[in-house]
């Protein structure tokens, strides 16, 4: 469906992945190929998984997303999720939805920010 | 209780599933239901209409908008002649799958929704009902 389309740009270091709202099986099987194979074609640190537009987060996209995130990780690289909307983080949690031990960010710039380093992405403090 | 309109998707294939989550989404937004619950609902359809796919291959959901007095709800009702569920009780018990999935399609729908309700049986097909209400 052409409304349906997984956007993925590359940005510095990273590949920053974009999930249409609803997507349906096939887009959301597709986001696994299309990651995967720009992960190969990229020389990067790692991907942020841009939710924010993800109106609906079930059992068998998120499954995906933890997978995908898990290959990327056998790759090299690093996935950072990003932008989940309140709605969809609520329902996920109460279907019974994990994504694994995969990386999370309020927004997309926190993503950024977040690649390549440990921790939960806020500015390091200045030392006294 | 009164049907105020009601309709059916048939699920036959994958895209199916889609289709009737874009079918309850307009469906729950038009009975002004929050963007939350709205989600819970919507969830709930996909994870559903994945069974009857999953398990049975094809089946069909019906679609209620109901009125109780002043409380506005949604009906939906998964219906397939598929395998059948041989212990109901099991079956929505956490973590209980037998399908390869990940064992959250009947109770986390059920979590989802406000009330539940399974007929099943080996031969028998399965049919499931939920219901979600309008918080006001």
């Amino acid at each position: 469906m052409g409304n349906e389309s997984i956007s993925v740009i590359r940005i510095h270091d990273v590949l920053l992945v974009t999930m249409p709202a609803d997507p349906d099986d096939a887009t959301v099987a597709a986001l696994q190929e299309r990651t995967l194979e720009a992960m190969d074609q990229n020389d990067v640190r790692g991907l942020v998984l841009d939710l924010s537009k993800v109106e609906i987060l079930d059992s068998y996209f998120a499954r995906t997303v933890a997978e995908t995130a898990q290959m990327v990780g056998l790759m090299g690289g690093e996935t950072i999720i990003a932008g989940m909307s309140p709605a969809v983080a609520i329902t996920a949690t109460e279907l019974g939805v994990t994504l694994g031990k995969t990386r999370t960010a309020l927004t997309i710039d926190r993503a950024l920010d977040m690649i390549g380093k440990q921790g939960n992405g806020t500015r390091p403090r200045r030392e006294r | 209780m009164n049907v105020e309109d009601q309709g059916e998707v048939k699920i036959k294939q994958e895209a199916d599933i889609a289709m009737a989550r874009r079918a309850i989404r307009d469906l729950a937004t038009k009975l002004g239901f929050g963007v939350t619950e709205t989600a819970r609902i919507v969830t709930a359809a996909s994870e559903l209409s994945r069974n009857v796919f999953k398990y049975a291959g094809a089946g069909v959901m019906q679609w209620r908008a109901l009125t109780n007095g002043e409380n506005k709800g949604v009906e939906l009702r998964f219906e397939d002649q598929g395998p059948g569920i041989a212990d109901v009780n099991e079956a929505v018990r956490e973590g209980y799958s037998t399908g390869g999935g990940l064992g959250m399609g009947l109770p986390g729908a059920k979590r989802l929704m406000d009330e539940m309700e399974i007929d099943s049986g080996i031969g028998k097909g399965t049919r499931v009902t939920v219901r979600k209400w309008r918080r006001r």
